[in-house]
């Protein structure tokens, strides 16, 4: 029992992380109907904008603010770096093939991860980067926290899944509830038609991609906590939070949520129940089987072509 | 007609001209192959290691003290050499090694290779560098089947300059058999030549001393650890965690202290980094001491910390210094033995097997072993991470 209760801390820590970023792939993809490559990079770059932040603030050794505040501002200024990085993409590599035939801004994407990539590998450096939060206070985002029988869910996770879905609430609430959200899911819809009703299409763009991006960034710094970071994590953060988005229903934004949950989940069992050797295998095969079984996901529509 | 014709003669005049340029330039590479490279002009040594990637510390680390070496240890000798670096990532396979050896055969300044640095790299590509002649020397792949056994992964080309996992693997079992008395032990492995032939040989050990092993076995692109955590017993006493990427040690550390697991951390060489695995009470295993303990070294370090200012002295760069060492007295022998000219690669080769070191920089006095292509008594060392992160020689 306690295997499973710890498996579940994990998948639920795993699976926050990875729906944060099929976030951005399908918010993008429900706006755009891109498929933005570079997304797992920007996650990447989020998790050192928030390593030279923590160290601007004193490190986890000696830092400058209280522990609330630092973790604050490390996630805020990985979201805000991001969503900068987000604005600037989108005017420069993608804004430019808008309606350019689909396959033309799927390898500008291509081609942005490889710069982020490449660029921050050239001004960083290829070390991976630990936050090191064990440092912090003596350690207690790892000794704190409360007692599920005998496993211990440490602070640290409790922030990052209650930050998580906080963070998914607020997405959803300003989606479903707000007059920018509505110009979201218009566009969405049907980009001329909102055009028409006098909706401004490039700022609505902008603005998704402000969002995705810096859900990517504050995904990245709660990533970062926990394990280091460096220059190669982008692929592999990047193909988990698109297949996530795949299985959840691209476009959708619950079914991001759901799919990075499912991933989270798959995973983990996996590797405490299955085998720790072919984990990767069993996640991608889902992803194939959605692919082959249920191509709109979990919570998608299917795509209707009018002849 | 006449206007086609004084067109096209120009055409053929440039082209017949191109040709016999071409032709020349052909003639002169093959009399330079044969007649061999000059000791006084500017030789290169290829350098195979992770620049980037999770082990780029590891390379970076091993670049500057090889550049030292070159700096201080080529004038004396009187040859001028260039290192050419090249970048290997752990992550991407052997494609990159095999790209680089393509390379370095194909120019004829390469009179030696230093590295390839881990064992997956020198696999990959030790027969290119067979098939030209070409030595390479490693200061840090310790994979046993390189050198030893019915399937030898590597050519007669390939030497190194610190001892194997044929060494390291019973060394760590061990010290954790006759030391810490370990009666369970979890053995990582990340589906890679290094960590798997490292597990396997610490494994074999513990097994035959009545000791019980699980087996665990990750992508080498995991970074979150905490299922597998989930699967160590919580009766384990080590886990032994043979990773090329220190900070991936110093996070399955503390995600056991996380989930209240005693089992400490013991890494191989790969994860021998003070900066990045700091985990108090866990343990390492290197191919070097500290060699700011070797009082004969002392100029050396100075020196290198003042082309390196606040970089700390590593275990991984003074082999690299070695190998270095090694491959400059091989050349300069070359060049004594053929009159001041290298007349084919294959005599560094020859020579460097024979290179006779004293005062070495990881102590004592170098040679390579008559019986295989390892050096001859070299051990391994075992570090215990204290309080304040520092490593204590302990084994």
């Amino acid at each position: 029992m306690d295997t499973f209760i710890q498996l579940t801390v994990d998948a639920l820590t795993l699976g926050s992380v990875y729906a944060l970023i099929a976030l951005g792939y399908t918010l993008v993809y429900g706006v755009l109907k891109l498929l933005n490559f570079a997304h797992g990079d920007v996650f990447m770059v989020g998790s050192v904008i928030g390593f030279g932040v923590l160290q601007l603030l004193g490190g986890t050794t000696h830092p400058i603010v209280p522990t609330w505040a630092l973790l604050l501002l490390v996630t805020l200024a990985g979201m805000a770096g991001c969503a900068g990085i987000g604005v600037v993409i989108e005017r420069f590599a993608y804004r430019p093939l808008r309606d350019a035939p689909r396959i033309a801004p799927l390898i500008s994407a291509l081609g942005v991860s490889f710069f982020l990539a490449n660029s921050m590998q050239l001004l960083f450096g290829a070390t991976p980067r630990n936050y090191d939060t064990f440092s912090l206070s003596n350690g207690a985002l790892y000794f704190r926290g409360f007692d599920i029988g005998n496993v211990k869910v440490p602070l640290l996770r409790i922030i990052t899944i209650g930050s998580a879905f906080v963070l998914m609430i607020l997405l959803w609430v300003l989606v479903n509830r707000t007059r920018m959200g509505k110009a979201m899911r218009a566009t969405s819809y049907d980009r001329e038609a909102a055009a028409m009703m006098g909706i401004d299409i490039d700022k609505v763009i902008v603005f998704t991609f402000v969002l995705g991006s810096a859900l990517a960034g504050a995904a990245g710094v709660m990533f970062a906590m926990r394990v280091p970071t460096q220059v190669s994590i982008g692929f592999v953060a990047g193909l988990k939070g698109f297949t996530a988005a795949v299985i959840g229903g691209i476009g959708s934004i619950p079914g991001a949520m759901a799919g990075g949950l499912i991933l989270g989940f798959a995973e983990s069992y996996t590797q405490g129940y299955v085998t720790t050797k072919w984990s990767d295998l069993v996640v991608f095969s889902i992803l194939i089987a959605f692919m082959i079984f249920r191509p709109q996901g979990l919570l998608g529509r299917k795509d209707i072509r009018k002849v | 007609m006449k206007k086609g014709l004084a067109l096209l003669l120009p055409v053929l005049a440039t082209a017949v001209v191109a040709a016999s340029a071409q032709g020349g330039r052909t003639s002169a590479v093959a009399a330079s192959a044969s007649s061999g490279v000059s000791c006084k002009s500017t030789l290169k040594i290829g350098f195979v290691t992770p620049l980037t990637g999770g082990a780029g510390f590891l390379g970076q680390e091993q670049l500057s003290w090889a550049k030292y070496a070159v700096k201080t240890l080529a004038p004396p000798l009187g040859l001028k050499i260039t290192l050419v670096p090249g970048d290997t990532p752990v992550e991407q396979g052997p494609a990159p090694a095999q790209a680089l050896a393509q390379k370095f055969v194909a120019d004829k300044s390469v009179v030696a290779i230093l590295g390839p640095s881990t064992s997956g790299a020198v696999a990959a590509s030790s027969q290119t560098y067979f098939q030209a002649g070409l030595v390479h020397v490693s200061p840090s792949a310790t994979r046993t089947s390189l050198t030893k056994g019915s399937t030898r992964e590597a050519t007669a080309a390939f030497l190194r300059v610190v001892p194997g996992d044929y060494i390291q693997g019973p060394s760590d079992a061990n010290y954790m058999i006759k030391t810490l008395h370990v009666k369970k032990v979890v053995i990582m492995d990340f589906q890679e030549p290094y960590s798997t032939g490292l597990a396997d040989a610490v494994e074999t050990t513990l097994k035959a001393a009545g000791v019980t092993t699980i087996r665990l076995s990750a992508p080498n692109t995991t970074t979150d650890y905490s299922a597998y955590v989930t699967k160590v017993a919580s009766d384990a006493d080590i886990v032994f965690f043979p990773t090329q990427k220190p900070p991936d040690a110093q996070t399955f550390a503390q995600q056991l202290l996380e989930q209240g697991k005693k089992a400490k951390v013991f890494g191989g060489d790969g994860s021998n980094d003070s900066t990045a695995f700091k985990v108090p009470g866990s343990y390492v295993s290197n191919f070097a001491p500290d060699i700011t303990g070797i009082a004969a070294d002392k100029s050396i370090i100075a020196g290198w910390k003042k082309d390196n200012p606040g970089k700390p002295v590593g275990s991984f760069g003074p082999p690299s210094y070695g190998a270095v060492q090694v491959l400059l007295t091989a050349i300069k022998l070359a060049c004594v033995a053929d009159h001041g000219v290298i007349k084919a690669r294959h005599d560094v080769l020859r020579h460097t097997k024979q290179v006779v070191i004293k005062n070495w920089i990881l102590g004592g006095t170098f040679r390579f072993s008559t019986k295989s292509n390892d050096p001859l008594n070299a051990k391994f060392y075992i570090f215990q991470i204290q309080s304040n992160g520092s490593y204590k020689l302990v084994g």
